[in-house]
């Protein structure tokens, strides 16, 4: 029997605006996919790739990123920052091979509960035609436990 | 070379620099870093199409304990480190005493001849033989017939290639690395007291050279460079498993340029392509 | 027992069989770097090339190997044991500054614990040594109780005749039932391949005895000042050696309740290599972790185990990115007072 796949998505939102529209979305009891696990942080401009590549590294099969409309950054440029890190990122990513087009990117605002639903369903559905991260999940092999050893006898 | 070594025991005597870090020649023809401490020492500095080193990786050892300006030997691409430690605000201009050589070309492998066939990556797209600035300049300037920029052919191939065919190859080149950080160590840009692959709480990057563990710190480590790197092709060198590095890091400065119009190390004063922004940097990919 | 030679086309042959019976062969090719081969072809056996870039101590001591797989079990934790590694391990073509590391890190593996997993590797193995035509400014194995015809960790050992051939000699029993069960590919020998001679010279640089008095006295000494001055601090010597086995073992998570712990290679020049969990690090600056390289290869083990740590094989320096030669320290070390403190 074939599981259907279910993607995992990891979402880093910026506490003052797309962590409040999700927020208002939930309140406004707008329905939504449960697929996207939801990190805040302070703003954009706190993601470092080594985040994306950490949640890649766990599991997951595609990252949204999503933060201040550019100008209403809490931190005045937080977000201007983070977009010049992003497009050195995503090339950096094209240029390694590793399919960048599971990395998406938004500006939601606190009032757009509505924009927020949209973009989470879109983007699962979309990495739900994808498939599983199977090009970053083979990188895994040394670290998960060799099939052969978890039937046989566990060692306590 | 006498000139070299006069202006460098020169500037020790009449105390321009504290000390100097330069190149010396061992006794077996090695040309090495150095630091020359007094007149005497000055004796023993030299140039030759083998000093490869970027000298500027030492400056950072040195940035705490300032007691009198440093002197440093340094060619025009070992220059563009110094410009962008100063431009990082790791280093102040005053404090340094930079011997600019004028260079035409260094070899790719030390134990051979310098000849076209035995040139360095680097050289092969240099754009200037003279550093752009100095305190005291050393050596003729000679002509010499660069090769052609066979990296750029790579590049392109690459570009070329799928987005599978592309992972594979990384993933082979990726797959020999040992963890060494030599490429770390000679970077004259990797100046981080405490680098992201030696912060445990938690662990971003693991430390097994499994594929993970060499997959992260690679990416990493490029994307640390992206619009920083210098092009000294100082971590390509250094590689004991001979992954090509400098693919990465030039491609980021190319994207970089392609992007943003920005070139590292090239100004003293410009800001430092991740230390700001630009409100019409592009968002064409931002929903 | 006779004499024996093979050619290396059988030489090859054997290797056929040997990949047929999943036997792992570790070889050197064609660039000259030791490499799992997966057909005879591959094979370069050249007595005069420069030692491999890297040496073959990953086969036997792994750059990263699990030593248990745990998950949790809902309260429990459940640790499973990695699969051992019970191939036959055959090397062809280890120059005997290879082969002599072997038995030397093998005492540390032994000591007061016994490492299984480096045992069984080393247990399953088969060296086969040949004898070293190469030499140039970085070697000096003579120096150090070793020669280029030092049979010491081989099993088999090749020395180059002329005509492709090889003369066979047989240094353990294992040598033995391994020439033995192929003995259909080995030839008498009729003394028609006239030996290839050794061309080059291996000069003495250094007394050892020396080096090592001078060693013992002179923990502090103005000379490490400068010796490790322009070290960088990277691992390259290290991980190149066949004889630096120094390791760390760490804990890596995959997915949220699963992981392994981890044994990988370690190395001295690292600043974070001594740094206490206080945040106190013993060996604060470079200078005091080249001393501790030099020291370690040249004192300590041999005050622990008697043997030098190290084989003469120069890997670390031509590989070094700012040409450290540690020839040429110890040279410097040999030209020293005995106790240069007075004079300072």
């Amino acid at each position: 029997m074939e599981e259907k796949f279910e993607p995992k998505i990891a979402a880093f939102v910026c506490n003052w605006c797309t962590y409040t529209g999700a927020d208002l979305a939930g309140t406004s009891r707008l329905k939504q996919e449960a697929n996207a696990r939801l990190i805040r942080v302070p703003c954009t401009g706190r993601i470092d790739p080594v985040f994306i590549i950490k949640a890649f590294e766990n599991g997951a099969d595609g990252v949204l990123i999503s933060g201040c409309h550019p100008g209403d950054c809490h931190y005045n440029a937080g977000n201007f920052h983070a977009r010049r890190r992003w497009i050195l990122f995503k090339n950096l990513l094209d240029f390694i091979g590793i399919d960048s087009s599971r990395l998406y990117f938004s500006w939601v605002s606190a009032s757009e509960g509505k924009k927020w639903v949209d973009i989470v369903d879109g983007v699962i559905d979309a990495v739900r035609i994808k498939g599983p991260f199977k090009q970053y999940k083979k990188m895994n092999k040394e670290i998960e436990i060799p099939v052969a050893v978890e039937e046989g006898v566990s060692v306590k | 070379m006498n000139e070299l070594k006069q202006i460098c025991k020169d500037a020790l005597t009449e105390k321009k620099a504290r000390f100097i870090i330069g190149y010396k020649e061992d006794k077996n023809k090695r040309v090495k870093p150095f630091i020359a401490k007094t007149p005497e020492d000055a004796e023993k500095l030299t140039f030759s199409h083998h000093a490869v080193n970027n000298l500027a990786v030492y400056l950072s050892r040195f940035k705490n304990n300032i007691d009198g300006k440093i002197g440093i030997v340094v060619k025009s691409c070992d220059l563009k480190a110094v410009t962008a430690l100063i431009q990082e605000n790791q280093i102040k201009r005053d404090d340094l005493f930079i011997i600019g050589v004028n260079c035409s070309g260094v070899v790719l492998d030390v134990a051979k001849e310098f000849n076209k066939d035995n040139t360095q990556i680097k050289c092969k797209y240099c754009q200037a033989k003279t550093p752009p600035y100095y305190d005291a300049l050393a050596e003729e300037s000679k002509e010499f017939e660069m090769p052609d920029d066979d990296q750029a052919e790579l590049m392109a191939k690459i570009d070329k290639m799928t987005a599978e065919e592309r992972l594979e190859f990384w993933n082979a080149e990726f797959e020999k690395c040992i963890k060494c950080y030599a490429c770390r160590q000679v970077c004259p840009m990797c100046y981080c007291e405490k680098c992201i692959v030696e912060k445990s709480e938690p662990q971003w990057i693991d430390s097994s050279s499994t594929s993970r563990g060499n997959f992260s710190w690679n990416i990493i480590r490029a994307f640390h460079q992206a619009g920083r790197c210098i092009g000294c092709h100082e971590c390509e060198r250094a590689c004991p498993m001979g992954i090509p590095l400098t693919l990465l890091t030039r491609k980021m400065g190319m994207v970089a340029f392609s992007e943003f119009g920005y070139r590292h190390g090239t100004s003293l004063t410009e800001p430092t392509l991740i230390g700001t922004y630009s409100t019409s940097d592009k968002e064409d990919f931002i929903k | 027992m006779e004499e024996l030679i093979i050619s290396n086309d059988n030489l090859k042959k054997i290797v056929h069989e040997l990949l047929n019976n999943d036997c792992r062969v570790i070889g050197t090719t064609a660039e000259n770097k030791f490499k799992e081969i997966e057909s005879a072809d591959e094979l370069v056996l050249n007595p005069g090339s420069v030692p491999t870039g890297s040496s073959f101590k990953e086969y036997f001591f792994p750059k990263t190997e699990p030593l248990f797989f745990y998950k949790q079990n809902h309260s429990n934790v459940d640790l499973f044991d990695p699969i051992p590694d019970k191939s036959k391990i055959v090397v062809l073509g280890a120059k005997p500054c290879d082969a002599a590391a072997l038995p030397i890190i093998s005492k540390v593996f032994n000591w007061d614990y016994k490492d299984d997993l480096f045992n069984s590797r080393l247990d399953n193995s088969l060296i086969i040594g040949m004898s070293c035509h190469y030499s140039d400014e970085f070697c000096f194995c003579n120096d150090i109780g070793g020669s280029p015809e030092n049979m010491k960790g081989s099993d088999v050992f090749l020395k180059p005749l002329a005509d492709n051939y090889f003369k066979v000699t047989s240094i353990t029993p294992k040598g033995e039932a391994f020439i033995k069960e192929y003995q259909k590919y080995f030839e008498k020998d009729l003394g028609k391949n006239k030996p290839i001679e050794r061309k080059v010279e291996n000069p003495k640089h250094f007394d050892y005895d020396k080096v090592k008095t001078w060693l013992d006295n002179n923990f502090e000494n103005k000379f490490w000042d400068t010796a490790g001055e322009m070290c960088l601090g990277c691992a390259q010597c290290a991980f190149v050696c066949p004889t630096c086995h120094c390791f760390d073992i760490i804990d890596e998570q995959n997915g949220s309740c699963a992981g392994r712990r981890a044994k990988n290679w370690d190395a001295c020049q690292f600043s974070l290599f001594t740094k206490h969990a206080s945040g106190h690090n013993p060996r604060d600056n470079q200078e005091k972790r080249y001393r501790q390289r030099i020291s370690h290869k040249f004192k300590y083990y041999m005050d622990k185990f008697d043997e030098v740590l190290c084989t003469g094989c120069g890997r670390c320096s031509r590989g070094c990115p700012v040409s450290l030669d540690i020839l040429q320290v110890v040279e410097e070390i040999n030209s020293l007072p005995e106790n240069s403190n007075s004079i300072q």
